[in-house]
């Protein structure tokens, strides 16, 4: 388990939640001396119109990647970026891990709410079922201490 | 597959179905009664017409998209071409002509919805009676709106579906109806007037097509599958309208349309009478697919083109942020779909279709005249994979016919449309000019001949230039003894930006003094010709670096956060300001303004401890970052005006990781030639031995905040003070405004 976090990718779907993210992530990930590989998807049509047009995505996504960068200048972790097209989160997720051979996907859940959840895709969990290798959930930072001790671990197959 | 290809999705079926499905909803399923009972049988005429000059300008279009694959079509074209002025009438037309044939789509959606339920004709509404059909368009729109707001991927492909099923009914209406068509049922025609004023109301049939372009960084292949689709889709929608329109006037008898009642609809009661109720059901439910697809994705195109817009700073940027969960640009939406929802409560069916067409038909005009200013100018980038054939002729043509049908529209709708580009003038003038900084290739074509162009052309095209690329270096001046040395930072980073020095001298006034009174009685509160004296010392510091200067004398309530608010009044790209004793009043009761405003900084800041400014030997520490790399800027401004010798300083804990971070980190940002400086331990302490033998200290702030915690007085590094140079802290820009705080 050493080395879990030596390699992680972090996906990113907002600026607020790359915020909170780096905050609940990154001291671990310093401990363990590890790196980042910051991932935004961007969720395609596979074939039909987008929601959002790509530029206008890509430009989303630098602005996301700024606030990784900054986080991750802050805290001394070595930091990747990349962006995703796929027409399944999750999936462009663990296809990103493959590509940089990432040790493990960490995330913090986002605030849930069901209706939501089933009209836009709940992206918890389909990270955490389709997982084919480890991922980490890691309590949200909120405001103060770290929570040190509650580390929810979910593993799936490693898939090399 | 690689990234690009999973970025560009779009297929040629795709692209075609995005023109067809914009355009097909409109012609077919609403329109050819009103075309048949005002043309007669040159209805026909009238579509085949609007065909055909949509087709001169889809030439157009498809060179200009296999030229720039650019979010945003037809807008982005004619700005790039045009320049802001054009491209904001342009912007304008197309987001706001794509708002009024939406709101129309609806209306016809209404009408279905109408058909199928049964409805009393219309609804009161506490004062108001409102059309059943008005009602269910204004719900209509609310769910499309909704759909789109909170975003699913699942809509653009089922697009691709209904209009394959759209093509198919109607392959098979206008079979039935050629069994049954007779020379002897057409209606007689009405003559070129009521033709071309025909044309004018069923063009909203036609706008489709230039939507394709607005997506045209998505398609696959562009070069290939943009002019296809774009051309293909015009010329599938005027074969099939020109089919149903003949199949609806030859094969019922001539009075048929012209008896129908009010809430009937032509095409389904066609239907009926040529296949049975299965055919009239299936039209029904054809057109309510149709109507819908056409507004789903009118919605969507609007959004790439205030995506576009606000790129361009035509409009704020503010405007297509991107929702956090859906990942939608959801301001946009919501505002084109208020727009929309204001339109069917407003219009008619006739008037929202006209409208439509007339904002439609300048975007073509100017599209032709885009088209031709870029293969006049031909700039080097410019390499269309599609030519428009018979050039110049072909574009001509397409301008002068957009131009020309503007003229059989209703004088009430001209007038309204006039006055809409009044107003998209008016804003580039009052908003966008002052923002925008993208000069069109015309622009820049006859400014750079100003000696063989006429004197009228040259100044026309000077005259309206955009001035938001001029780099504003904001300098607050409160100190005469810091006034010199702030100047001097100030005018060094606006020189290697090619900008300009906005020095301020900001009073404070009373709050129980009226500011109107304080202007006329400005002695009472500073020394008139003491701050006369600082901003005119500014100006002659500024120009002696060869920068030009403007100089405001800013009266305020407050002091220190009039700061801030003056700097985003006067656009400034930087805030250069000291700070220290009493350099901006007292901080302290500013503390909240500035809460506000450092959480996002839309300009870049340099906060300057003056202890003498003295540029010979800088050191800037780092550990890569933003705020660094503006550190790394000024480090670099410096050295280019005053020779500096510039110290780069890294503390790592292994020397030869920061030595190979230092040196990769200083060629990225043109500073190999410093000194680099790799210390391992205490941060602070490397830095202030760093600086001891220093004369300035630049230093990008680590965390974010930067000046909040200036001037809370918590700032954790020490060492600022601890040093015997002047240190400049950098706090780089982030994008959010106040504005857009404001609206999020």
């Amino acid at each position: 388990m050493g080395d879990l976090l030596d390699r992680v990718v972090l996906p990113f779907a907002s600026e607020d939640d790359a915020r909170a993210t780096c905050d609940a992530v990154l001291p671990y990930i310093v401990d363990a001396g590890g790196e980042v590989v910051a991932v935004h998807v961007i969720e395609k049509a596979g074939g039909g119109i987008d929601k959002a047009g790509v530029e206008q995505r890509e430009a989303y996504a630098e602005d996301i990647f700024t606030v990784v960068s900054d986080a991750c200048a802050d805290a001394g972790v070595t930091c990747e970026t990349a962006v995703v097209f796929a027409t399944d989160v999750a999936d462009g997720v663990f296809d990103a891990a493959r590509d940089h051979d990432a040790s493990a996907v960490a995330f913090t859940p986002r605030q849930g709410n069901r209706w939501l959840d089933l009209l836009i895709g709940d992206n918890t969990r389909d990270l955490v079922k389709g997982a084919d290798l480890p991922v980490v959930a890691f309590p949200r930072v909120d405001g103060d201490d770290v929570a040190a001790d509650d580390q929810a671990t979910g593993e799936g197959g490693s898939d090399e | 597959m690689s990234e690009q290809d999973l970025a560009k999705d779009l297929g040629p079926l795709a692209a075609l179905t995005i023109g067809v499905g914009t355009m097909i909803g409109a012609g077919i399923f609403v329109l050819p009664r009103q075309a048949i009972t005002q043309a007669g049988s040159f209805a026909v005429v009238s579509f085949l017409l609007g065909g055909g000059i949509a087709l001169l300008t889809a030439l157009s279009a498809s060179e200009l998209g296999t030229a720039m694959p650019r979010s945003g079509g037809a807008y982005y074209y004619v700005n790039h071409a045009l320049g802001p002025l054009f491209g904001s009438i342009a912007g304008w037309a197309n987001w706001l002509g794509l708002a009024f044939a939406s709101a129309f789509y609806m209306f016809g959606f209404g009408q279905y919805i109408g058909n199928i339920v049964g409805m009393p004709d219309a609804f009161v509404l506490g004062p108001f009676v409102v059309s059943s059909v008005k009602l269910v368009a204004l719900a209509g729109a609310a769910l499309f709106v909704a759909v789109n707001y909170v975003g699913a991927k699942e809509t653009g492909r089922l697009q691709n579906v209904i209009v394959v099923l759209l093509v198919a009914i109607l392959a098979v209406f206008t079979v039935f109806g050629a069994l049954e068509a007779e020379t002897a049922n057409l209606p007689p025609s009405e003559g070129f007037g009521p033709m071309l004023t025909t044309t004018g109301i069923i063009f909203v049939s036609y706008l489709g097509f230039v939507q394709i372009t607005s997506v045209a960084e998505e398609i696959k292949d562009p070069g290939r599958n943009l002019p296809r689709a774009v051309i293909g889709s015009v010329l599938l929608v005027t074969v099939i309208y020109a089919l149903v329109l003949v199949a609806m006037s030859a094969a019922v008898d001539p009075g048929f349309i012209a008896s129908l009642a009010d809430d009937e609809i032509a095409v389904v009661e066609v239907a009926g009478l040529l296949m049975g109720p299965i055919g009239a059901a299936a039209l029904l439910f054809g057109g309510l697919l149709a109507t819908a697809s056409s507004a789903n994705a009118s919605i969507l195109a609007s959004s790439r083109i205030n995506f576009a817009m606000g790129r361009d700073n035509i409009v704020t940027p503010s405007l297509n942020e991107i929702h956090p969960r859906f990942s939608t640009p959801y301001r946009s939406i919501a505002v084109t779909g208020l727009l929309i929802l204001a339109f069917i409560a407003a219009g008619t069916v006739e008037a929202l279709a006209t409208m439509g067409s007339v904002l439609h038909l300048i975007i073509y005009g100017l599209l032709n005249v885009a088209l031709i200013v870029m293969r006049e100018a031909d700039p080097a980038d410019y390499d269309p994979d599609f030519e428009v054939p018979l050039y110049p002729f072909t574009p001509i043509l397409g301008m002068l016919t957009s131009f020309a049908l503007i003229a059989f529209i209703s004088e009430v709708i001209i007038a309204l449309s006039v006055a809409l580009v009044a107003g998209a003038v008016l804003w580039y003038f009052l908003y966008a000019r002052s923002r925008t900084d993208k000069q069109g290739i015309l622009g820049q074509y006859v400014l750079s001949r100003a000696d063989e162009m006429p004197d009228a052309a040259v100044s026309a095209a000077s005259g309206v230039q955009p001035d938001g690329g001029d780099y504003r270096v904001v300098v607050p001046l409160a100190n005469p003894e810091t006034e010199t040395d702030l100047i001097s930072l100030g005018a060094a980073a606006a020189k290697a930006n090619g900008g300009r020095v906005v020095a301020l001298h900001i009073v404070q006034v009373p709050d129980q003094t009226n500011l109107g009174y304080a202007r006329d009685n400005l002695d009472e509160f500073t020394d008139a010709a003491e701050s006369e004296q600082l901003l005119a010392d500014a100006k002659t510091d500024a120009e002696d670096f060869g920068v030009p200067v403007e100089t405001h004398t800013i009266l305020s309530h407050r002091s220190f956060a009039e700061v801030f608010d003056a700097a985003e009044t006067h656009g400034a790209d930087m805030l250069v300001m000291g700070w220290g004793g009493d350099s901006h009043g007292s901080p302290g009761r500013a503390e909240s303004a500035v809460d506000e405003v450092a959480g996002d900084l839309p300009y870049d800041v340099l906060v300057m401890k003056d202890r003498g400014f003295d540029p010979s030997r800088i050191v800037l520490p780092t550990a890569g970052g933003p705020d660094t790399d503006l550190g790394a800027a000024v480090a670099r401004y410096l050295r280019d005006q005053y020779g500096s010798e510039v110290t780069l300083l890294h503390v790592a804990d292994d020397r030869e990781e920061g030595e190979a971070f230092l040196a990769e980190w200083a060629a990225d940002r043109d500073l190999a030639d410093a000194e680099m400086r790799v210390e391992t331990g205490d941060v602070e302490a490397a830095i202030a031995t760093a600086a001891a033998d220093a004369t300035m200290l630049v230093v990008g702030a680590t965390e974010r905040g930067l000046l909040r915690r200036l001037v809370s007085g918590s700032l954790v590094l020490d060492v600022i003070d601890q040093v015997e140079c002047s240190v400049v802290l950098a706090e780089k820009e982030r994008s959010k405004s106040v504005i857009e705080r404001l609206l999020g």
